[in-house]
Formats: C-alpha cells, sequence, structure tokens
C-alpha cells in the first residue's frame, strides 16, 4: 500500500473530525486526497504535529482527533509520546505512516526500521496497532471504537513517485478553516 | 522576583482567562509555576517546542496559553515561533526566565544570556521585562496582544545565583 492510498481509507473515516497532518508529502497527499476545513495542514515546525494534535484533542473531547505523522516527524518528537501518554486523551488517533526514509527531501533512511517502535508505543500507554495492508487497515479501523484512545496505528508503506501538487490555501486561511469547524 | 510577585502574576493572568499554562520548568519561574501546579493548570512537556505545539491546538480550540520556559529553551523554539506561531499568527503568550542577565551567571548560561533581547528583536517577538514593580502593565500589555491575536512574551530576570 502506498501512503496515498492509507490517506485516503484514514481521511474517510474520520469524516469531519479534524486531523492534524505532518509537514512534506503527507500534508500535500492529504490535500490533493481530501481537503477539508477541519483538516491543519503543518506546512513547517517538523515534528510537531502530535503536539498540534494534543492540545486540539484535550480541549474537543467530543471529537476524535486524528494525527496523520510519519516516521521521520515522530522520531524528531519522541517525548511527545511521553506526554500523550501520560495524559491519555480517549479521542486521540495517531497515525504514523512509515516509509522508512525522508522522502520530502529525497529519500533519506531515518532508523526506525533499526527499533522496535511498538514496543515504546506500548510502553507510553498507547493501544498499538501495525498493519502491514490494505485489507489490515480497513479491518482494525473497523474495530476502532471498540478502543480507547490513545491509539497509535503504525503503518508500513511503500515509497512512491507518485507526487502531489503543494497546498495552495495559505497559513490562515487553514487556520481559520480549523476554528471555524472545532465550533461546529 | 519574589515569590509573593509570582504566585500573584499567577492569578492575575488566570483570571484575566489564561487558561492552559504549558512548558519546561525554570528555577527563575519557580513560584509562577508552583502556583500553576497547585491550581492543577500546568502541563510540563519534554521540551519547550513540544509546549508550543500543545498551546497552539488549545489556542485553536478557543482556549488560551501561556508557555513558559526559561531562555536556553527559547533558543531551542525559534523555529517552531517562526514556522508555526508566526506563519499562523497564533496568539501565545510566551513567559521567558532570563538567565545570563548577570554577567557572572554560570557558563552555560553567558552567552545566550548576552544575546537574549537582541534574539527576540530579531524574531520580531514583541517582549517586555517585567519587574516586581511593573508587573501589572506588563501583563496587561501581554493580555492586549492576546486579544488582538498577536503572539508575544515577557521576560522575567534572573537577579540571584545559587
Amino acid at each position: 500500500m502506498i501512503r496515498k492510498e492509507a490517506i485516503e481509507i484514514i481521511s474517510t473515516y474520520a469524516k469531519n473530525n479534524p486531523i492534524v497532518s505532518a509537514n512534506g508529502f503527507i500534508s500535500r497527499d492529504l490535500f490533493e486526497i481530501k481537503d477539508k476545513e477541519s483538516n491543519f495542514y503543518m506546512i513547517g515546525s517538523m515534528g510537531l504535529a502530535s503536539s498540534i494534535g494534543l492540545g486540539i484533542a484535550l480541549k474537543n473531547p467530543k471529537k476524535t482527533i486524528f494525527v496523520f505523522d510519519g516516521d521521520g516527524n515522530i522520531l524528531m518528537n519522541l517525548g511527545s509520546l511521553v506526554t500523550i501518554g501520560s495524559l491519555r486523551p480517549k479521542n486521540f488517533v495517531h497515525i504514523i505512516f512509515d516509509n522508512n526514509i525522508h522522502e520530502s527531501t529525497g529519500g533519506q533512511p531515518t532508523n526506525i526500521s533499526k527499533i522496535n517502535f511498538e514496543t515504546i508505543a506500548n510502553a507510553t500507554n498507547f493501544k498499538t496497532f501495525k498493519i502491514t495492508s490494505k485489507k489490515e487497515l480497513i479491518l482494525t479501523l473497523k474495530n476502532l471504537r471498540k478502543f480507547s484512545g490513545p491509539i497509535l496505528l503504525h503503518i508500513l508503506i511503500l515509497p512512491s513517485q507518485n507526487t502531489s501538487k503543494r497546498i495552495t490555501i495559505s497559513s490562515k486561511e487553514i487556520r481559520n478553516r480549523l476554528i471555524t469547524s472545532l465550533i461546529k | 522576583m519574589n515569590e509573593s510577585i509570582q504566585r500573584q502574576i499567577f492569578h492575575y493572568l488566570l483570571d484575566k482567562k489564561i487558561e492552559n499554562f504549558i512548558g519546561v520548568p525554570d528555577s527563575t519561574l519557580k513560584y509562577f509555576i508552583d502556583e500553576g501546579l497547585k491550581n492543577k493548570k500546568i502541563i510540563i512537556t519534554t521540551r519547550e517546542e513540544e509546549a508550543i505545539g500543545i498551546g497552539v491546538g488549545m489556542t485553536l480550540s478557543n482556549s488560551k496559553s501561556l508557555i513558559f520556559m526559561q531562555n536556553a529553551g527559547f533558543a531551542n523554539s525559534l523555529s517552531t515561533i517562526t514556522s508555526l506561531v508566526q506563519l499562523y499568527e497564533i496568539p501565545l503568550i510566551f513567559l521567558i526566565g532570563w538567565r545570563g542577565y548577570l554577567i557572572n551567571d554560570a557558563p552555560e548560561h553567558q552567552k545566550i544570556g548576552k544575546i537574549q533581547p537582541e534574539l527576540l528583536k530579531i524574531i520580531g517577538l514583541k517582549s517586555r521585562v517585567i519587574t516586581e514593580n511593573n508587573w501589572k502593565q506588563g501583563c496587561d500589555w501581554a493580555l492586549l496582544e492576546n486579544k488582538k491575536k498577536k503572539p508575544c512574551s515577557l521576560v522575567i530576570r534572573r537577579m540571584f545565583h545559587d
């Protein structure tokens, strides 16, 4: 499965719940596949999508917050797992799209395949799922409501040559749309 | 800054509807943070940038946030301030403890302490130094900036050695 396929499946599942997506190709894919006012495209500040998502989750207990993260991104802010795990937001779903590389910068390797990431996620109080196929992803999402957050889906994806277009809306517009959608 | 004023500042800001106090502890801000902990309003994070991210998420959810840190942590946060807080214009109030204000502070604080005011100026984050005498005006200024949806910072100098 490539990232775009996984993003399409999860963003459809998320309906109008907020999605905070990490910088680089992840946000570009989400923007191309399913742009919505409840999407927050984090175009800078690498590593912080999970922190922004945590802030939104703590203040919006009636919504389920999805964070679209990459392996490079989460490795840059691993401490975030500690903070999220200590606060245990029930409405927090953390997706890691893991291609084992920094794809947006030219495909240089991250070190995630050399460690046991599930062990870290489990140790920081996440209900953790490792997913390697489209079938597994669909099945996991089907059963997701049975579990209380924080939940983490570690999804192994294949690198792809299919690059999405740049995000064409301004940062202020991204902000204002999200604020409006959170009031609803 | 003395203990009683630090505790007063916390309650002053809380009364003015600052709801979240997120950051990494600093000894210069010890009593402010302690008062926040007593009132269960504090989130301690692993790094300053993480605190900023959480504060951004809360502010987008219409809940006002203050981010506290030492100036070493402010230096850690430069890229996050420019590419998140300023890019999206998120009205956070930063409270920064200024180590290295006294020239004979511990060696690791001297260089960053010396360039602290310049750093704030260069990245264009408006700031006021608050003291035991002017803290109320400083806080009112920050609350007004916050109301105007602008990020800003309050700085407390470390005036003692341990």
